[in-house]
């Protein structure tokens, strides 16, 4: 009776039935609290930009009162629909979609931080581009002068643990704070990251910061990266600073 | 191009082995004698290349968020990704059972090669592994399907490397408490920090 | 007839058999030490070493197999005199792989931190050779608890393995344990951290020195 191929096959569809329910039940009870948790990790990293976010802050609360987002073009304009007449919601626009359309075409959301009373005190620009292995992203908040850097994050897929990597972390990453973006003449220089660590204080400016020791490619990655997103946000910084 | 660099980053540098540690159990438990790894080895291969393009399709025409858009506009937000897990571990034992039957046919001699080796692939952790970091890495058919080769062949040469050295092994004085699963570890830590040094080749 | 009246008494005596007696502690301490399923019976090694990085991420995915471990052999145990032999492997895996996606969907929902360190090795958890090895060679054929206590025994042996396989690689790796920086608080300031440690080879290193240990304090030797 047990080998007989109707009970196997019954048996079979029983299994099926009742372990593709179960997890259906379970995926649907969850799925709102997913959707949360993805939220709120991408606002944390927007607002880790501008201030260190401790594990039991409120975000979303947080987020709700300081930030402010919008959606530009290349040519620095407020964009508010998209094709099909939908208004635009900065939080989700993908940064990684857009990437893949040629820079003229991308839509590049904005985050503005605002202080206790309204005024704005840094702009947070997503930034996207290929380390050594994998795609990085992160983002760079610029202060209200448009021009020096308030702070940045990085993130990646998968660069080389203890090498690449680090730059997912805080120290390497508040190398970058109080760096400026515009030389004296007003022209975009970004900053980079030197090659190798370590090295001599008078090689460390405005423009550039100790590198990594050993993951040379992932610091190129992630120059090109902030130079490339910081020029395509050049028609915007222009005009608001204008 | 893109795809040779994927093809030998696959096979070096991400070495299923040295950099993910998949496919542990039978690299193992295999690796005593190099016939046997290179049976098992190529089956693996084999296998790879079949699945992973495999489950790139149920991914992208069944379970991605409005993957059953092609069954009617009404299925457009249908996200099924919940049973992602399910759906590849029942698609690589049917590939198995699928080929082990096919090589049974046209080939008895293969068959009896690799015939013991095949039901082991099942449990795998390579095979699903490189099925999980295909979704991951958002590859498309033909780089799923060279990284699925290429991930093969990297198994492949890790087996094989370690069986060989296994063999010599059996003449060395090796302190007991150490001997078979310790020194193994060991040496296998050793090939990998020869494999890192393939990290940052570019082509 | 005499083998019914023998039977009785045994019978009897199973049913009083306290929860924990010797017979059943046995099924949790051994995989614990002699038998553990790791650095004797080599079986789960793949994702032992692959998250072993960090303390929290695998205390996560020790409790995480451990609950694959013991609901799959719970389970398994219950339907042993239904599930039909010719497709026990697959129904095996069918089982095990809803209860990993089940783990998987909780970790995103609750723990999304660790849902994005883990990433694939969740579903990987799906072939834990231990997990099958445990369904196949005792689940199937024992009583329900007895299964379950299998599967604690099991699963805490696989845990006290990774966990400390992790203890070395984060203390000397990164100077921390749970992220909580040790050397710095007993005034170690310049902690030298070890690279070999953070990268893979660094787990390789330190299962091989404890297999070693383990071994050569059993007597183990494998031929």
């Amino acid at each position: 009776m047990r080998q007989s191929n109707a009970y196997i096959i019954i048996f079979s569809i029983i299994t099926t039935i009742v372990l593709g329910g179960l997890l259906s039940i379970a995926s649907v009870g969850l799925a709102p609290r997913q959707k949360i948790q993805v939220e709120k990790d991408t606002k944390k990293s927007i607002l880790g930009a501008v201030m260190e976010v401790k594990k039991t802050d409120d975000v979303l609360s947080i987020y709700e009162k300081r930030i402010e987002s919008l959606v530009v073009n290349i040519n620095g304009d407020v964009v508010e629909t998209d094709e099909s007449g939908n208004p635009l919601i900065a939080e989700n626009v993908s940064i990684e979609k857009n990437f893949k359309k040629s820079p003229e075409d991308r839509l590049y959301p904005v985050f503005l931080f605002k202080g206790s009373s309204n005024e704005i005190e840094a702009y947070i620009l997503p930034i996207y581009g290929s380390g050594l292995w994998d795609v990085i992203w992160g983002y760079i908040a610029l202060d209200k002068d448009l021009n020096t850097i308030k702070g940045v994050v990085f993130d990646h897929k998968g660069e080389t643990p203890g090498l690449g990597a680090r730059i997912a972390e805080r120290d390497v990453q508040s190398r970058f704070i109080g760096r400026k973006v515009y030389d004296s003449d007003g022209a975009l220089v970004s900053v980079s990251l030197l090659k190798g660590e370590g090295n001599a204080v008078k090689l460390l400016d405005d423009h550039h910061v100790d590198g990594l020791a050993g993951a040379t490619i992932t610091a190129r990655g992630v120059n090109n990266m902030l130079l490339n997103y910081l020029n395509h946000y050049q028609n915007y910084l222009r005009k608001i600073s204008s | 191009m893109e795809l040779i660099s994927l093809g030998i980053r696959s096979i070096f540098v991400e070495n299923m082995v040295f950099a993910y540690f998949l496919g542990m159990c039978s690299y193992l438990a295999v690796s005593k004698k190099v016939t046997t790894a290179i049976g098992l080895g190529l089956a693996v291969i084999f296998v790879l290349t079949i699945t992973v393009p495999a489950n790139w399709l149920i991914k992208e025409f069944i379970l991605k968020e409005g993957a059953l858009s092609w069954m009617g506009p009404q299925f457009d937000t249908v996200d099924l990704s919940f049973l992602q897990f399910i759906m590849f571990i029942a698609i690589i034992a049917a590939m198995v059972q699928l080929v082990e039957m096919v090589i049974e046919k046209l080939s008895p001699a293969l068959y009896g090669s690799l015939g013991i080796f095949l039901p082991l692939i099942a449990v795998n952790c390579a095979i699903l592994g490189a099925s999980l970091f295909m979704v991951q890495k958002d590859f498309n058919l033909i780089e799923s399907t060279v990284y699925g080769f290429s991930s093969g062949v990297g198994w492949f040469l890790a087996i094989i490397a370690l069986a060989a050295i296994r063999e010599r092994l059996k003449y060395s004085n090796v302190p007991d408490g150490l001997k078979g699963l310790g020194i193994t570890m060991l040496i296998t830590g050793l090939m990998g920090l020869a494999f890192m040094s393939f990290i940052g080749i570019s082509i | 007839m005499e083998t019914e009246t023998l039977d009785l008494p045994i019978v009897k005596k199973e049913q009083s058999e306290g929860l924990l007696s010797k017979r059943r502690r046995k099924f949790v301490t051994d995989p614990l030490n002699d038998d553990n399923p790791i650095t004797v019976q080599v079986l789960g090694i793949c994702s032992a070493l692959a998250i072993t990085l960090k303390m929290e991420p695998t205390l996560v995915m020790s409790v995480a197999v451990l609950f694959v471990i013991v609901f799959s052999n719970l389970i398994i145990s219950f339907l042993r005199n239904l599930i039909p032999n010719r497709v026990r492997i697959i129904v095996q895996l069918a089982i095990i792989a809803a209860l990993v996606t089940l783990v998987n969907e909780v970790l995103k929902a609750y723990y999304y931190d660790m849902y994005k360190v883990l990433s694939v090795y969740v579903g990987l958890i799906i072939t834990n050779c231990i997990i099958m090895g445990r369904l196949e060679a005792f689940a199937m054929g024992n009583k329900a608890w007895d299964s379950v206590l299998d599967g604690f025994g099991s699963g805490f042996g696989y845990a006290w393995i990774i966990l400390a396989v992790a203890f070395f690689r984060e203390l000397f790796g990164f100077g921390s344990l749970f992220g909580f920086e040790i050397f710095k608080a007993v005034g170690i300031e310049n902690f030298p951290s070890n690279g070999l440690m953070v990268t893979p080879i660094g787990a390789f290193m330190i299962l091989g020195i404890i297999i070693w240990i383990q071994r050569t304090k059993t007597g183990y030797v494998e031929h």
